[in-house]
């Protein structure tokens, strides 16, 4: 059982006095960042990127992921009191669950989707050990041209299910690909959009443009939302009676079977899961009409089935080296700032950190049912405070992290900018996800083309004659063609808007 | 006497000037020293840099600060390098032949040259290692030879980057073997050739024999050469390109400490004094040799020698290597 002693290595390591503190930081962080209503995960883990700089690799990592699915915990909060997502995955848990609190029982609601979401994440998170290993095995044996195409259908799903129009999403993934040319060539060497700017020359910052994109953008327009009023309720009583445990028990488990599997592909998104649960669980319920009066079960399903999909898409990241959301490209940029490649490689070349960042999602899952069951009313009233000094603490703090990368003014620029820009593809219904995708795949996509021809000589029939890489080719085709007729469940293309 | 007094203000000035700027030299260090490693933390070159830096401080008296400017291949930080003041307050690792050719492509369009460099001490000297999989039908270097003779263009052979040291290795191993031509496949590093090696998608890699050493010990992989003067303390079993018959293919990776170009001949005296005495540390020479990393100390002539010997021979692959077809 090598990958039971590997798990037991990591776990010694994350159980470290030092990375358990790291990991409580982030659980900490990432519930405050899905509190706090307009700041989503994807926001909240580029902005605190640059506090992990001086952590060592496994540090910085175990807390980033523990800020990334501390956020998709905490948008409950949010959700249930005021009727505001906290986060955009916890939006069909407004309908059930802020009816709860008005009837009295938002203490219960909170307490049902702080279990729900443990039980998804640990489940999810065993899954992992479990698939991880052999798939990163498998992949192992991927030549380039086979990375190649698998980016590729990685890319067309997250353009296909990203948004209303297959052309926005296109342009928006060609435009992601386009920014990360700039800077120098990968195999020339040469100079490419630089404009003459040597800080250009490395290329515009991963880290920077995403703090803009989503970070600066997203409190841009949390700024134009109205406060809502939070709601009165009672929070003392956090645990369900014993017929609210039964109704919940298996929608727990079927949002987490939900979750995890939608987890493994990319490009849906950490919305569709709760939204498939939710439905799924009314369709199933002998009483239907209990859903969007404070049905219990239409909490819990969707929380677990979010927490299951937030530590299943890790699977994909930590073994083929693709992010199936934006959030997880955020993180992905994390991995590569701490020059780690996230990949089949890395498993064999750090199992030690590799294994310490995921024995910390067990741990993580713990801290933050710790976290949200006694301090829940803590965390309700973080919403009171004044949404103005959160905003200009927030940007300030963006500021200061965006030049703490590499000590250079320009990348405040870049930031700002991005942030504008992100606003208004925002404002005109551009989907973000494929550009962030692009931007970060991009890179990777040009260098596995471009050795893949080296092999060949130039010869593009490497890619139709080894069988794996013409099967990718031929699924990401098929994914741009449903996605242009429109073939893809009504659910999906509703539930995508992030 | 308005003249006079301004003749002798001047001269005051002058005289303050230089015997303020030789104290500064003989105080120096009086404050921290910035130590630039144009690779990410955490790389090879780092580690190494970081161990010689915490050893180096203490003779020295002030810390040493070790700046990480990783990006394109070490051209950021070799352009921040040279953009320094020279007063020894600023020094980075250089690693050659990777700054020559970085120099010497007309494409990179760098803004230094190796005249911008004051070279004070060499570090590591890490030889050329061709190698394949354990079970590759080429088991030494002549079956290798005689292949891509009989097939030229068709032996995928895995570089750790266009205008390496690996790279331009290859192009002397062809020079050396008329005839012989290899397909150039340019991967990432050392950790993607043995990926691609193992996976079959690659038939032999040039590298250093600090990357490879321990996969050579547990036999997952086979050294057919080192490209050095000398076998490699390593890897004592491995035949050198000369020992084979091609004495023209010696090709390394070499890493030392630079600063701007117009250093003080002092300085650098007292740099390279210290800095020599770091590396001879049993410490230093501890943790380089659990990586297979050979220290070779250059300083002084020897040093400015070898840079430019280097710089001549990457000179005249680099311009080959431009107009040679990728096959």
């Amino acid at each position: 059982m090598d990958t039971l002693a590997h798990l037991m290595a990591g776990l010694t390591a994350a159980l470290s006095l030092q990375n358990l503190a790291f990991a409580l930081i982030g659980c900490i962080l990432g519930t405050l960042i899905g509190v706090l209503p307009g700041l989503g995960p994807a926001a909240g883990t580029a902005i605190l990127i640059p506090l992990t700089f001086k952590l060592d690799p496994t540090g910085a990592l175990i807390m980033l992921s523990a800020i990334y699915y501390g956020a998709m915990y905490g948008g409950t909060v949010t959700s249930v009191l005021i009727n505001v997502p906290g986060e955009a995955a916890s939006v069909i848990t407004c309908i059930d669950g802020h009816q709860m609190a008005k009837q009295g029982r938002g203490g219960t609601a909170l307490g049902i989707a702080a279990i729900g979401s443990f039980v998804g994440g640990i489940v999810a998170t065993i899954a992992l050990v479990i698939v991880a290993p052999p798939l990163a095995q498998v992949a192992l044996k991927f030549g380039p041209p086979e990375f190649f195409a698998l980016m590729l259908v990685g890319l067309c799903l997250i353009t296909g299910l990203g948004g209303r129009s297959l052309l926005a999403g296109l342009t928006m993934a060609i435009l992601g690909l386009l920014i990360a040319m700039v800077g120098i060539d990968p195999v020339r060497g040469a100079p490419r959009f630089t404009l003459g700017i040597p800080s250009l020359y490395d290329g515009l910052g991963f880290i920077p443009v995403v703090m803009g994109l989503f970070g600066v953008a997203e409190i841009l327009l949390a700024i134009q939302q109205p406060r809502r009023q939070v709601i009165k309720t009672d929070l003392a009583s956090l645990l369900p009676s014993r017929e609210e445990w039964r109704r919940s028990i298996g929608a727990i488990g079927r949002g987490t079977g939900i979750g995890f599997f939608l987890g493994l592909i990319p490009g849906v998104g950490a919305i569709i899961p709760t939204f498939v649960a939710y439905v799924f669980e009314k369709r199933l319920s002998k009483t239907p009409e209990r859903f969007g009066h404070g049905a219990i079960e239409g909490v819990a399903a969707p929380e677990s089935a979010n927490n299951a999909y937030a530590n299943a898409a890790m699977i994909p990241l930590l073994t083929l080296g693709i992010p199936s959301s934006p959030t997880i490209a955020v993180l992905m940029g994390a991995f590569i700032v701490n020059g780690l490649t996230p990949g089949p490689f890395l498993f064999q070349e750090r199992p030690d950190l590799v294994w310490a960042v995921i024995a910390s999602f067990f741990l993580g899952n713990i801290l933050l049912l710790v976290l949200n069951l006694p301090f829940v009313g803590l965390w309700a009233r973080i919403l009171h405070l004044p949404y103005a000094y959160v905003c200009v603490c927030t940007l300030l703090f963006c500021v200061i992290g965006a030049y703490s990368l590499q000590q250079n003014a320009f990348d405040i620029g870049v930031m700002i900018v991005c942030g504008i820009i992100g606003y208004g593809m925002r404002k005109i219904d551009m989907p973000i996800a494929p550009l962030v995708l692009g931007l970060i795949l991009g890179p990777f996509l040009e260098k596995s083309l471009r050795t893949s021809l080296e092999m060949s000589a130039g010869d593009f029939s490497i890619f139709f004659t080894r069988p794996l890489c013409l099967t990718l080719l031929v699924l990401a085709g098929i994914v741009l063609v449903a996605s242009a007729l429109r073939l893809q469940p009504r659910q999906l293309r509703e539930g995508s808007t992030t | 006497m308005p003249k006079l007094t301004k003749c002798l203000s001047v001269a005051a000035i002058v005289l303050a000037a230089v015997t303020g700027a030789a104290r500064a030299q003989q105080d120096f260090p009086t404050k921290p020293i910035q130590l630039m490693v144009a690779f990410p933390a955490g790389g090879s070159t780092d580690i190494a840099a970081r161990i010689v830096a915490s050893i180096a401080e203490k003779a020295l008296g002030q810390p040493i600060v070790v700046i990480n400017r990783g990006g394109a291949g070490g051209q950021i930080g070799w352009t921040e390098l040279v953009r320094q003041r020279p007063d020894g307050y600023y020094i980075g690792f250089i690693n050659l032949p990777a700054t020559n050719t970085v120099i010497l492509d007309p494409e990179r369009r760098a803004v230094f040259t190796e005249k911008d460099f004051t070279p004070i001490i060499n570090q590591v000297l890490d030889p050329g290692v061709i190698w394949v999989r354990a079970d590759s039908p080429y088991k030494t270097v002549q079956d290798l030879i005689d292949a891509a003779k009989k097939s030229p263009g068709t032996i995928r052979a895995a570089t750790t980057g266009i205008l390496s040291d690996d790279h331009l290795a290859i192009l002397m191993t062809e020079e050396a073997a008329p005839g012989a031509k290899f397909r150039l496949v340019h991967l990432e590093g050392g950790a993607a050739q043995f990926k691609e090696i193992m996976a079959g998608n690659i038939d032999v890699a040039f590298d250093n024999v600090g990357s490879i050493v321990k996969r050579v010990q547990s036999g997952e992989v086979r050294a057919l050469a080192v490209m050095d003067d000398a076998r490699s303390r390593f890897l004592p079993d491995v035949p050198t390109m000369k020992e084979l018959g091609l004495p023209t293919v010696i090709s390394s990776s070499t890493r030392g400490l630079a600063g701007p170009k117009g250093m003080p001949a002092p300085l650098v005296a007292k740099l390279s004094d210290v800095l020599k005495k770091a590396m001879e540390d049993p410490e230093h020479v501890k943790k380089l040799e659990e990586q297979g990393l050979a220290i070779k100390i250059m300083i002084g002539d020897e040093y400015e020698k070898y840079f430019a010997e280097t710089h001549s021979k990457a000179k005249k692959y680099t311009e080959w290597a431009k107009n040679r077809p990728p096959m």
